[in-house]
């Protein structure tokens, strides 16, 4: 049997945050995981357990306090910032809770906003790329409509357009259907699982939706794999 | 999409926030632009309209007041000096041309100018032209046969409503000497436009005084040498005199405009301070918008857009508040101007051409451009600094 890549690797990753007064807050211990690229993986977990916490050290928009986050061999805990603002916008896509769209721009800009942040496709086709995205998640005859004039659910499209936009290798999504009426949030998790599937991307969902549980491969219980201290640690001086 | 696209549609997602903060700095531009303006054109202006002649002679006394009195019809004429200094000026042998002039009283505001043809007449070297736009210049007369004819200047027909042949005089005790409007004089862009010019006889004959005097009054005496070589001997032999003066027209505005500077500094620091609250407020505005959308930015960031792409976008937002507010100031500025000079022209005198562009304006809009970056440039430093996962935190 063929070994399964692994899109994303952690090892001995920890994560605190300073509170001030030489305490730190011990957020995330985990010694080794690994996430089989084309898989969609669902993390769960109670709140404040360090879910979101991970994502970010997944994405590269927060660096872990020891160890090392690789997304497909890269090691982008080791990368200067630049490169990693490079890195994760050509290869990962990121769908938020609360959409995060950018009101003063239309559906086709704000899809087009992520292409011109990676870089990676010239501009006179990046129009065109977006009207596609939009138009495969139902929503060609919304490309200039602003986000206050849409629904939750064609908001949440726009934003999984977005992240799939540069066609990136994996997808981090926090709890993208938490802000969604049942129905609604059925409808967009069916699409987001198809287009990652169409593709072979990588998708990593942190969700507590049942909806969401059962559509993953694999569900993961981060208080399986984290296992931080839990309490506040005075930092001893050297 | 490039950033400026991005900047641009930031200032639309909040035009009335971004229309006003242009406009703030669209005011303070236009108040710099129309103060600098308005001041080089009066100074221009009072230049121009004395550049004529190298010397004016009058009575002794304020060479200021005779220069601003003969030259531009402000202030109170000089006492008189007699006919003869005109004679002997105009057979000095040093001498090119010599007008005599007498001031008189005014006609609703407009100065009685009496003098020759002379004041008119287009010597190679002068800069102002006289042209009749309508009806002719007045007659040489002499004192026994006054002709009683004026020749208007082109803001004194349009504001007096006199037209050719018409009949005035001012006040009852002149109504025996009526003036007969005889000719129009085409605009000269100087004071010039605002007199009402008659021959040296019929002042005479119209004044009680002089004509019972057996040497007649002049006010001054417009002279031009020969050769500028000679002018300092001229000014010599004039001022050596007990009754006559003889002032170089430049020089005295040169001395009134260095008078003026300590008010032109005045206003520089008030402009300064102007500049300055138009850029707190253009600061003000563009940290307060950064603040409200540090969610955006994040989100931004998250999506792959570097620190320097964030600061990138905010202080090209700063900048083109700034290039649309200096282009509408430059413009209005202008136009304040304009309307300014239109209401000191009819008001005090003549102002040099406004619509010239030079090196102010390409000075002063890259200066607000400059301003605009460095306003930007702390929310930009706080757009830059903007903690990714802190802002990404879900609204509660």
């Amino acid at each position: 049997m063929t070994e399964v890549p692994a899109a994303v690797t952690l090892h001995g990753v920890k994560k605190a945050f300073p509170l001030g007064n030489g305490r730190t807050l011990d957020a995330l211990n985990i010694e080794h995981w690994s996430v089989s690229a084309g898989s969609c993986t669902v993390l769960t977990g109670p709140s404040g357990s360090g879910k979101t916490t991970l994502l970010n050290l997944i994405a590269g928009v927060s660096l872990p306090t020891a160890g090392t986050v690789a997304v497909h061999d890269t090691d982008i805990s080791a990368l200067p910032e630049a490169r990693r603002d490079s890195f994760r916008a050509r290869h990962i896509g990121y769908v938020f809770q609360t959409f995060n769209l950018l009101s003063a721009f239309t559906a086709l800009e704000n899809v087009m906003l992520s292409m011109m942040f990676a870089d990676a496709i010239p501009r006179h086709e990046q129009r065109r790329r977006a009207g596609e995205v939009l138009a495969r998640l139902g929503l060609g005859a919304r490309l200039s409509h602003k986000p206050p004039q849409l629904s939750r659910g064609e908001q949440q499209r726009i934003a999984i357009a977005r992240a799939l936009a540069n066609r990136p290798q994996l997808i981090l999504a926090d709890e993208p259907c938490a802000s969604l009426d049942a129905d609604t949030a059925r409808e967009v998790l069916d699409e987001l699982l198809g287009v990652c599937r169409e593709a072979s991307t990588t998708l990593l969902v942190v969700s507590h939706e049942t909806a969401v549980l059962t559509a993953g491969d694999q569900i993961v219980d981060i208080t399986a794999i984290n296992r931080p201290e839990y309490r506040l640690r005075a930092v001893e001086s050297v | 999409m490039t950033l400026l696209t991005v900047a641009l549609k930031y200032l639309r997602g909040r035009f009335v926030a971004s229309a006003l903060t242009s406009l703030s700095v669209a005011l303070g531009i236009s108040l710099v632009i129309a103060s600098v303006l308005l001041s080089r054109g009066i100074q221009q202006g009072f230049m121009e309209g004395t550049t004529d002649y190298s010397l004016l002679v009058g009575a002794k006394g304020s060479p200021t007041q005779l220069v601003l009195n003969v030259v531009f019809r402000m202030d109170l004429p000089t006492p008189n000096i007699a006919y003869r200094t005109y004679l002997d000026l105009k057979n000095d042998p040093r001498v090119e041309v010599a007008v005599p002039v007498a001031m008189g009283d005014a006609y609703q505001g407009f100065r009685y100018v009496a003098t020759t043809a002379d004041y008119f007449a287009p010597f190679p070297w002068r800069r102002k032209t006289f042209a009749i736009a309508e009806g002719r210049f007045f007659r040489a007369d002499t004192p026994e046969q006054p002709a009683y004819e004026a020749v208007l200047g082109a803001d004194a027909a349009r504001r007096t409503g006199l037209r050719v042949s018409d009949r005035f005089h001012e006040g009852e005790e002149m109504a025996e000497y009526p003036l007969t409007v005889v000719g129009i004089l085409r605009a000269t862009n100087s004071a010039d436009d605002r007199a009402i010019f008659f021959s040296l006889a019929s002042y005479w004959e119209m004044n009680e005084v002089s004509r019972k005097m057996k040497v007649k009054p002049l006010t001054a005496v417009l002279v031009r040498p020969k050769r500028m070589s000679d002018l300092p001997g001229l000014h010599r032999g004039l001022n050596i005199s007990v009754e006559s003066q003889g002032v170089f027209p430049s020089a005295v505005l040169l001395s009134i405009f260095n008078i003026l500077s300590l008010v032109d500094e005045v206003v520089a620091v008030i402009l300064g301070a102007v500049v300055l609250v138009v850029v707190l407020y253009l600061f003000v505005s563009m940290y307060s918008a950064t603040l409200e959308r540090k969610r955006e930015i994040a989100t931004m960031r998250a999506l792959g857009a570097r620190r320097a792409t964030i600061l990138g976008i905010v202080l090209l937002e700063s900048c083109a508040l700034t290039v649309i507010g200096g282009v509408l100031g430059i413009a209005g500025g202008h136009g304040a101007a304009y309307v300014g000079a239109s209401m000191l022209a009819g008001r005090a005198g003549p102002v040099g051409n406004l619509f010239v562009v030079g090196l102010l304006e390409p000075v002063v809009f890259g200066g607000v451009v400059a301003l605009g970056a460095l306003a930007g440039l702390l929310p930009a430093v706080l757009a830059y600094r903007t903690e990714v996962a802190e802002n990404l935190a879900p609204l509660s």
